[in-house]
């Protein structure tokens, strides 16, 4: 074997070392601590363990402890109804919106998919805390309004806040998925509006029987991203915890298992708990893959 | 060196990735410090870490990094308590780094204990110190036979409220709760609020039931002994049941939420029972000045004339390497005449730990309270030995037992009540416990 061909051989694993060392040190080491710290459970004796602390393998325990806690498991149920509700309202309002910027008679498109696209740069952060300025009673002006005409709406009440969550979260991501959905739209051969224009298509069937069916693509993607997103649901709640008595320190899946690690310091349980968020994510973005797939099959 | 193939490359990379694995998954904190031999004064030059959420803390450091040629105290501004301080803290220890001190609220030092996360002070001679504190203070950071925090605030509670208010409805200030619920039924009346009672946050209610005279937790030989069914705990929780029911408090919004300001500044809100830093809050009331008094809090029928609200402590973390250095500091800080009054000034304390330094500020009459001394007249005679329960002991799962709680109360907003909320709490938290493999009995079982 010649040198100039071992060099060859090594140029690639040379060249891919920077991002393999990344990707192993971020990303399969974090996860694979995280799955050996859910097996793992630390019992101490006497009243602080200082009468010796013993961690030892636990099996599933963690795991049962986990599934067996009914907040927890009613943050997952929290975010199912999140979803459902709040992950379509998203999608149609970002493509109805990505339509007529698309359209024909569109003015200032480029103003608009700006002015749309806008919110995503504001940090999930700040805009909750914008947001809770228009929750706050006291503070919301439009509450003071809803007042002159007879309504007290309470956006932070045990059955409203999750849809005042809801509400944050469209605003923000509407944009950004419509930019997605656009892009795609954009994809779509001239050639084919054409087509419709000589067959006398109004721009309604235009959009159903040409546009719709040809992003149907990024609207997966969207969708997917969506229900991923949702999961992960955390800074909004946890921001608008401050002033929602109705959010508890287990709201959302993310946030059960952020109190649980570093509220309470027991970072096996929060290892579990991570481990059943990307398990759901997982089973659930595989599920509506293969639902859609079969539907277009 | 003959190249390395595709296969022994990967097989370096897992092996190497196992190797780490292997290496990082020791749960964090399962060794105690406190067993290792004690760290000597060190004879060159020392740097401590101090990391707080005061704000001003640099100013107080300054003041005494300016007394000494040998000893440098670096102040680090951290989030407060649970709102992501401890996060951090509990993550430094993790990672085996950390501060020399940290300010640990009083109740979540024995987590701080139980995560092996602090030093005991007593192998350091801090019992020379011991009466210089507040002796209900100094019994809150005693745990079995050791001392693990220098108390640095404290907040003995009394009732801010509006004359003005009271005086709508002609009412006198409540000296007892039954007065306190008879005058909230008027002002009631009047479309006035008593207060705010926050299902969100179980410790005003832990503040209560202690000053009823409940001992939740007690530290037995054998093991915990949890007791929060007792009489005085669930009188409270009665209570307050109905005094939400019959709308003299509000659940909407606690104390000091923007809600809560709002409402204060309109004068739809009488009194606020808290501890003694709420002055500097209701300070921030806007238009306040001269409209606010303090009295005493109401008393129950049994128990004590206050309670302490909030307080936090300096701990020395576990990574420290200059223990004796560091408690020096802590004991400087909080009973010299120059810290109390440094803390009080830059930092606006609730209340000093020391049993004979109040603070200058807080022996003359507020401005801003209408002349009145306060200070003097209502915190001084709260924080007596005899005005406070001095069984009270906090335990390792507190923040964890006040979450259950608070999910509990927030049931009281679709039918439920504060009693059974208290109950069930009772049992998950033993649940909890046992979990980390803690001894756990019912009182009286």
């Amino acid at each position: 074997m010649s040198a100039s061909s071992g060099a060859t051989r090594r140029a690639p694993w040379v060249l891919l070392a920077p991002f393999l060392a990344l990707f192993l040190l971020t990303f399969l080491v974090p996860i694979g601590m995280a799955l050996v710290s859910s097996f793992t459970k630390v019992t101490r004796g006497g009243l602080f363990g200082e009468a010796g602390v013993v961690a030892e393998f636990a099996g599933l325990d963690n795991y049962a402890q986990v599934v067996g806690d009914p907040n927890f498991v009613a943050s997952i149920g929290r975010m199912f109804l999140f979803g459902i509700v709040q992950v379509p309202v998203m999608l149609i309002l970002c493509t109805v919106l990505a339509l007529l910027l698309e359209s024909a008679s569109a003015k200032w498109p480029g103003a608009f998919r700006a002015a749309y696209f806008l919110p995503y740069g504001v940090p999930g952060v700040i805009a909750t805390i914008l947001w809770s300025f228009l929750y706050v009673p006291g503070l919301s002006p439009l509450i003071d309004v809803a007042e002159v005409v007879g309504a007290s709406p309470d956006f932070l009440g045990a059955d409203t806040v999750l849809w005042s969550i809801a509400n944050i979260v469209t605003w923000s991501y509407t944009g950004y998925n419509m930019l997605i959905v656009i892009a795609q739209l954009k994809s779509i051969p001239v050639e084919l509006y054409e087509a419709a224009k000589v067959d006398g298509a109004s721009p309604l069937r235009v959009a159903t029987s040409i546009q719709l069916p040809l992003i149907r693509p990024a609207l997966l993607l969207t969708a997917v991203f969506s229900i991923i997103g949702t999961l992960q649901l955390f800074a909004e709640a946890q921001v608008l915890q401050r002033v929602a008595p109705a959010i508890d320190s287990q709201y959302t899946p993310n946030l059960s298992a952020y109190t649980t690690a570093f509220a309470y310091n027991d970072y096996n349980v929060a290892a579990a708990q991570s481990v059943l968020i990307a398990l759901v994510a997982f089973t659930l973005s595989i599920v509506f893959l293969t639902v859609t797939n079969r539907k277009s099959a | 060196m003959s190249p390395l193939s595709r296969r022994q490359l990967l097989g370096l990379g897992l092996g190497a990735s196992a190797a780490a694995v292997l290496a990082g998954c020791a749960t964090p904190g399962t060794t105690s410090v406190n067993t290792l031999p004690t760290v000597p004064p060190a004879s060159g030059k020392v740097r401590l870490e101090y990391w707080a959420w005061l704000k001003g803390i640099d100013r107080v450091t300054e003041l005494y990094n300016r007394t000494q040629d040998r000893v440098h105290v670096e102040a680090v501004f951290i989030p407060g308590g649970n709102a992501g301080g401890y996060q951090k803290l509990y993550s430094a220890l993790a990672a085996g780094a950390g501060p020399d001190i940290a300010q640990v609220e009083l109740r979540s030092l024995p987590e701080f204990l139980l995560a092996n996360g602090v030093v005991d002070l007593s192998r350091y001679g801090v019992d020379q110190y011991e009466e210089l504190y507040d002796p209900t203070l100094w019994n809150q950071v005693s745990y079995t036979g050791g001392v693990y925090a220098i108390p640095q605030d404290s907040g003995p509670m009394g009732m801010f409220y509006q004359p003005a208010v009271l005086d709508q409805v002609g009412a006198a200030v409540p000296a007892t709760w039954e007065e306190w619920a008879e005058v909230g039924a008027e002002l009631k009346g009047a479309g006035v609020l008593m207060d705010s009672f926050p299902l969100a946050d179980a410790s005003p209610f832990a503040a209560y039931a202690t000053q009823a005279g409940a001992s939740w937790f007690t530290a037995e030989d054998d093991g915990w002994v949890i007791d929060m069914t007792d009489d005085a705990t669930l009188g409270v929780a009665a209570f307050f049941d109905r005094a939400i029911d019959d709308g003299i408090v509000t659940t909407a919004y606690g104390a000091y939420t923007p809600a809560w300001f709002s409402a204060a500044a309109d004068g739809r809100i009488a009194s606020v029972a808290t501890g003694s830093w709420g002055d500097a809050l209701i300070e921030g009331v806007s238009g306040a000045a001269g409209r606010w008094r303090v009295a005493p809090l109401p008393t129950w029928g049994t128990g004590y004339a206050s309670s302490f609200l909030g307080g936090s402590t300096a701990a020395v973390l576990a990574n420290s390497e200059h223990p004796a250095e560091a408690l020096d500091f802590a004991v400087w800080m909080t009973t010299t005449e120059e810290g109390v009054n440094a803390l009080i000034e830059f930092c606006g304390i609730g209340w000093s730990p020391a049993r004979d330094v109040v603070g200058t500020l807080r022996e003359q009459p507020s401005a801003f309270f209408s002349g009145q001394n306060y200070a003097q007249e209502v915190f001084v005679p709260a924080v007596q030995e005899s005005s406070q329960n001095q069984d009270w002991s906090w335990w390792p799962v507190t923040q964890q037992s006040f979450n259950i709680l608070s999910d509990g109360f927030r049931g009281k907003a679709s039918g439920g009540t504060l009693v059974d909320a208290v109950v069930q709490a009772e049992k998950d938290i033993v649940a909890v416990m046992r979990n980390k493999g803690l001894s756990i009995r019912k009182a009286g079982a």
